[in-house]
């Protein structure tokens, strides 16, 4: 009786979704030659071995720290200083603008900005600063470092938008008793404002530990990550391993990991969090 | 003084953070014989429109646009329905193993895209679906379902269910109970889960890449990375151009609906 609601949701899913999850799992465990044979994970072996695939995951962490620290502590700090006056609300439309743009439109302006003509080098050499100007795309680790800035100048957009929703939520008359037992502004910060931001704080990092983890389309698009396989991450690794080096078995182990390091990531996460987590 | 202080570090901040967004503009605006192969700080020059010109030109951005409304309105509208029938049935309807059921549909989000590309990739060319509208659609309807999915199935549990029992006695059937009961109710939960979808697949570049490669057939943002890859040929100013024009719809629906998008991230973890 239920089914004819269930069954086109489920159906859909299963053989869109979970069908090709599985033949990604079962083609990861088979070598890449023309007679692909069961290869004893040599696959997974390779993550120990192949100098681009240990880059990889460096940059993978690299990215997962940056995702989580820059936007987070950016987005409370704004929300945090625009919160109190009326005229600062313009102030925070220039942080949030940029999330309404898509990752790859972010990967235009941001090459824009960071390549050798670009507006960085420009600007700096205009300040008299020139021997600051460099090749920021090239050079390893600065190329995933700006590639993290450039995602997080679009991704603090929405933890200031969670975190003012925060702030709206914390009572007044906290503060104020707080003032009134002689707490600073920084104790006030501290052991009131902050506390009641937890459930919030909760949602903006698992959001960007996830973003972090999945980093794809700006990397695409802006060095596809070269120079070399420098700027790699494990999603972008996949992609290139299975279509632009036709070696899937490779491709297909990268995804598995992947998807290995983001469900391990989440769970813990949430498993830690969530059982003390209030409503928001 | 610390009041000073904080609006100084507030200043800078917003002033610093709009830079790249400024020259977007500025720079997406100039024409191209107006661009001196060095940023421009200031408008010096109009040349939008020839700009927006020749990106359709070089990229078919006009036909990757009308493609991309296309996926995104047919298979946002498609997911939603489907995932309301389900989340009805998961949430209202008795059901056994109500768990798994809700297991089996959510659990394709929690997974990176990158474990469904290449088995698609290979079924697609096996079934004609490759390079063709049909299957571009198929894929986002099915990647849609899980996440609208679990924002009406959350929302169904709210419902009072003294109405569906009411509804229940008088002897509606199921299916009249979710026309006449169900989908009125959560029309709102239901427009959300439509517009979040909307903006995710018009923003997709990775299934866009990987299953279509005509320009007749691929949705706006491949073609805004092949326009990328032909920045030195046609000049910063067509693509950054490219790259407003891109936006825009996206940029339109964040400020119609910014309380919606607060309310959506919230049910995103």
């Amino acid at each position: 009786m239920s089914g004819g609601f269930l069954l086109p949701a489920v159906i859909l899913v299963a053989v869109v979704l979970i069908a090709p999850f599985c033949y990604t799992l079962y083609r990861s465990l088979f070598s890449d030659y023309t007679h692909s044979t069961f290869n004893d994970f040599a696959n997974y072996g390779a993550f120990f071995t192949d100098p681009n695939l240990l880059r990889s995951l460096e940059n993978t962490l690299m990215w997962v720290g940056g995702a989580i620290v820059l936007p987070t502590g950016m987005g409370l700090l704004i929300a945090m200083l625009t919160n109190a006056t009326r005229w600062s609300r313009a102030a925070r439309l220039a942080v949030t603008i940029p999330y309404a743009i898509s990752g790859s439109a972010v990967a235009v302006v941001w090459n824009f900005m960071l390549t050798s003509d670009g507006a960085v080098n420009g600007a700096l050499k205009g300040l008299g600063l020139g021997g600051l100007a460099g090749n920021w795309l090239l050079d390893w680790p600065g190329n995933t470092i700006v590639m993290i800035i450039a995602s997080s100048w679009q991704a603090t957009g929405v933890a200031v938008i969670l975190f003012m929703v925060g702030l709206q939520g914390v009572p007044p008359e906290t503060l104020e008793a707080a003032a009134l037992d002689g707490a600073g502004p920084w104790a006030r910060f501290r052991h009131v404002v902050f506390p009641q931001l937890r459930p919030v704080s909760i949602i903006v990092i698992g959001m960007s530990l996830v973003n972090g983890l999945k980093a794809f389309d700006l990397i695409f698009v802006l060095t596809q990550g070269g120079p070399g396989r420098a700027t790699e991450t494990l999603a972008v690794s996949m992609y290139q391993e299975t279509f632009l080096f036709l070696r899937p078995g490779a491709g297909a182990a990268i995804a598995v990991l992947l998807t290995i390091i983001v469900l391990l990531a989440s769970w813990t996460y949430l498993r830690r969090q969530l059982p003390t987590q209030g409503k928001v | 003084m610390s009041r000073i202080v904080r609006n100084c570090v507030v200043v800078l901040v917003a002033l610093l953070w709009f830079v790249p967004t400024y020259l977007l503009l500025v720079n997406g605006v100039t024409s191209v014989s107006g661009y001196s192969g060095s940023p421009n700080w200031y408008p010096n020059s109009f040349g939008l429109f020839a700009n927006i010109e020749a990106a359709w030109k070089t990229a078919n951005l006009g036909p990757a646009m009308a493609n991309s409304l296309y996926y995104s309105a047919v298979s946002s509208a498609c997911a939603v329905l489907l995932a309301s029938l389900a989340a009805f049935a998961a949430a209202i309807m008795p059901v056994r193993r109500r768990a798994l059921w809700f297991w089996l549909i959510y659990g394709g989000t929690l997974l990176p895209l990158q474990v469904f590309l290449r088995p698609l990739f290979l079924a697609y060319a096996n079934t004609g679906l490759y390079d063709t509208q049909a299957g571009m659609v198929v894929i986002y309807v099915a990647i849609a379902i899980p996440f609208a999915f679990f924002v009406l199935r959350n929302f169904a549990v709210t419902l009072p269910p003294e109405v569906i029992e009411a509804a229940r006695l008088d002897g509606a059937s199921w299916w009249r109970l979710f026309r006449s009961v169900y989908v009125p109710l959560s029309k709102s939960a239901m427009v959300a889960a439509f517009v979040f979808q909307f903006v995710a697949v018009w923003n997709d570049l990775l299934f866009g890449i990987t299953l279509a490669t005509s320009r007749n057939i691929r949705p706006i943002m491949a073609a805004l990375a092949d326009l990328q890859g032909n920045y030195s040929n046609v000049g910063p100013p067509v693509v950054l151009a490219g790259a407003l024009v891109v936006s825009l719809p996206t940029v339109i629906i964040f400020f119609l609906s910014q309380r919606f998008f607060v309310s959506s991230l919230k049910l995103n973890v």
